[in-house]
């Protein structure tokens, strides 16, 4: 990694501002404007349909805008730019799937091992190397030769995990990643994730998990209708929320 | 009736060598149209992908004549109708040189094709759609993505159809004898005509297609087998 | 070559339509809708016991049921036309006309196929609805006939529709035979013309192609409704299924 710049590292990764994106009538993002700082732990939540989603999705352009701008490291996400510079893009920015989406008919070695390969060039005794320190990392070196269908729920989530790493990004976007998973494999995937942002990952999650945002998020950003309505430190945003649909929200949690 | 006497036809040099050469014939022209028609289902379905509606309608149009006209109009019309348009040089030389095999392995070619590509087709759509955003988020291109994440699925999906397929493709060679082309069936006409032993030879011919057809849905359930995505959806 | 096609059309309708009737046997498409349309209906029934058998656990059942499906797919339709040919005059000690022989291949080999396909949609169905009609009191044959086959039936009547239209494709190796349908009509013409093969050929793919694609996209209509009427429900077809095991001529 090169050495950053006092500047380069005070800029933040991501950044939306005025960002809107409309289904028609629907207006989906309302004026979004707000940052995620390298290695900062961000946590979206809100009621559904609220567009947390979405705005994740529009961090590495799986959703269109319709005015403001997101930068990525200082690059435009939705600038005109052609095919190979948005799939390099897409490279430098991990995503986890709430489907996790691994690649059925690769073992999760090859899984892993396929982009770094195949997208950035790298040599593949180097990348299965790689690989098999990565799925070690999420607890799964003994079943790297494992295809996904024999894998579980929480295996594949961190396999996923894993995949998304390999790539070397930095930032990794986690979209509602334990919502498909049962409850008791819920607690594996979020220990990875915790371990990631105790390691100093720049992350952005989308998520219901509560207890995850309170210990590992450094801010919570409350969404509803398509705005962030509320931002706060955990502690703040769970013990005293200010707005009327951030306290409804947290109460209808608690039943 | 005759006895039945299996080594009338068996031991028969003459009998056996119509026998055995019509086989190969029935190898030459299902093998020939095979290659024919899975390189232009390939084609096909490449072509399909481009962008433009026009593509789509001329695809969607060959597959819909192939699959509606019987396959045997299909054979007649490439060997009666459109060797007649043809000019008279070329007309000669392949009737000189197997011209019907020719014939009778582009249509039978062309006619599957469109099937195999119906199965590509269904075996790329049953691809979970996440699969293809997965692959783009890390970065994959389209030819990429294609590549190496859903075409891998879309024929493995497609396996069963297309060994289905296959055997299909393989039995239509008979088809062939209408049009004059010496293969398995034609030989069995030939052989029975000769040597009034309907029977046998009737039974050796079917044994034979039997066991090739069997054997094609035998390898086909093998490799489906050892390739196949345990639990996919 | 549009005019050729018009003229052709307008010398020889009757005989495409047909046949030579009434100075021969009734031919033409007349006989290619009879000989398909008889061969369904007697090969629908025949098709539902082969299934039966199919799915017994009774050996006697089973074993026969399954080499007649196995030899259907894996025997050239020709091949059986030819035994069908030969045996039958044999068994009942008569000549028999082309168009009977193959009326008897295609009831045979629609059999197999269509018993594949009654067999599928029963199994389709899934445990749920046999178990809940023993358990209600109804023996294994009372199941079948007033819970189980009227949903199978009905579920694929699609594909059954399907294998209507593969069947008269098959129709057309009755040319081989000498049965005076419509691809045997169509050679008439042409050998009668002469020099006009292409046009003649094509015109008679061209009818083919109207019928069959006519009924094709009914058939997919009627999927479409049955899958709305029954949407939730098990058993029913995605979509009128590449992979069934038809057959293709």
């Amino acid at each position: 990694m090169t050495q950053e710049t006092p500047t380069e590292r005070a800029a933040p990764m991501i950044k939306f501002s005025n960002v809107n994106k409309n289904y028609g009538e629907y207006r989906a993002l309302v004026d979004i404007n707000a940052e995620v700082a390298r290695g900062e732990v961000v946590v979206v939540c809100g009621p559904s349909g609220s567009g947390k989603s979405t705005l994740i999705r529009t961090v590495n352009r799986l959703e269109e805008i319709h005015s403001g701008t997101i930068t990525f490291d200082g690059r435009s996400v939705h600038g005109k730019m052609s095919g190979s510079e948005l799939n390099h893009l897409r490279s430098r920015v991990g995503f986890v799937f709430q489907s996790f989406n691994l690649f059925p008919h690769l073992s999760a070695l090859e899984n892993v091992t396929l982009s770094p390969v195949k997208v950035n060039g790298m040599k593949q005794e180097l990348a299965r190397e790689k690989a098999m320190m990565l799925l070690d990392r999420v607890g799964l070196s003994s079943k790297a030769k494992a295809y996904p269908a024999q894998l579980s729920g929480g295996q594949q989530q961190r396999v996923a995990i894993a995949r998304a790493l390999a790539m070397e990004p930095p930032a990794m976007l986690f979209d509602e990643p334990t919502s498909a998973l049962d409850p008791e494999m819920v607690g594996e995937v979020l220990a990875v994730m915790r371990n990631l942002a105790a390691e100093g990952m720049t992350m952005m999650c989308v998520t219901h998990e509560m207890g995850f945002a309170r210990e590992v998020a450094d801010r919570v950003w409350f969404m509803d209708a398509g705005q962030i309505l509320e931002t706060a430190e955990p502690s703040t945003f769970f013990s005293a929320p200010q707005h009327a649909r951030a306290q409804r929200f947290l109460s209808d949690l608690r039943h | 009736m005759q006895d039945f006497d299996l080594t009338a036809i068996l031991l028969n040099p003459e009998f056996r060598g119509m026998l055995v050469g019509g086989l190969w014939m029935t190898f030459v022209v299902a093998i020939g149209s095979w290659c024919l028609a899975m390189s232009l289902a390939i084609l096909l379905l490449v072509v399909r992908l481009l962008p433009g509606r026009v593509t789509e309608w001329v695809v969607s149009a060959y597959v819909a004549y192939h699959r509606n006209v019987p396959t045997l109009v299909q054979l007649m019309l490439w060997y009666f109708g459109i060797s007649s348009l043809l000019p008279d040089d070329l007309q000669i030389f392949l009737t000189d040189n197997n011209g019907e095999a020719v014939f009778a392995i582009i249509a039978l070619g062309l006619c599957q094709a469109a099937y195999f590509s119906e199965d590509l087709r269904s075996g790329l759509r049953a691809v979970a759609t996440g699969q293809m955003e997965a692959a783009r988020a890390l970065g994959h291109g389209f030819v990429g993505t294609m590549r190496y994440v859903l075409m891998p699925q879309a024929v493995r999906n497609a396996l069963p159809a297309l060994i289905n397929h296959s055997v299909s493709l393989f039995k239509n060679s008979s088809l062939a004898m209408a049009i004059g082309v010496a293969e398995l069936t034609h030989a069995v006409k030939e052989v029975e005509n000769q040597s009034f032993q309907t029977f046998e030879t009737y039974l050796i011919a079917t044994i034979a297609y039997l066991v090739c057809s069997l054997a094609i849905m035998a390898a086909g359930a093998a490799l489906n087998r050892r390739v196949s995505i345990s639990g996919a959806r | 070559m549009l005019w050729d096609l018009i003229d052709i059309i307008r010398d020889n309708w009757l005989l495409l339509l047909i046949g030579q009737y009434p100075n021969g046997p009734l031919g033409g498409f007349a006989a290619t809708l009879i000989l398909s349309t008889l061969s369904i209906a007697l090969a629908f029934p025949i098709s539902i016991l082969i299934a039966f058998a199919r799915l017994s656990k009774n050996p006697l059942l089973l074993w026969p049921s399954t080499i007649l499906v196995y030899v259907a797919r894996g025997v050239p339709l020709l091949m059986l036309i030819l035994w069908v040919y030969f045996m039958v005059p044999l068994l009942i000690g008569a000549n028999v006309p082309g168009f009977v022989t193959m009326l008897v291949t295609l009831v045979i080999y629609e059999g197999a196929f269509l018993s594949e396909v009654v067999r599928g949609g029963i199994v389709a169905l899934g445990r749920g609805q046999m178990e809940t009609a023993r358990a209600l009191g109804h023996s294994y044959f009372g199941a079948m006939l007033y819970v189980i086959l009227p949903q199978a039936l009905y579920n694929v009547m699609p594909s059954i529709l399907s294998q209507f239209v593969s069947a008269i494709k098959e129709t057309t190796l009755g040319y081989v035979i000498n049965v005076p349908e419509l691809t045997f009509a169509a050679n008439q013409i042409s050998n009668q013309l002469l020099t006009k093969p292409f046009q003649v050929f094509f015109i008679l793919a061209i009818i083919y192609f109207l019928v069959c694609w006519t009924l094709t996209r009914l058939a997919l209509t009627l999927e479409r409704r049955i899958a709305r009427k029954r949407a939730g429900m098990p058993g029913i077809p995605l979509s009128l299924n590449p992979q069934s095991q038809t057959a293709e001529l």
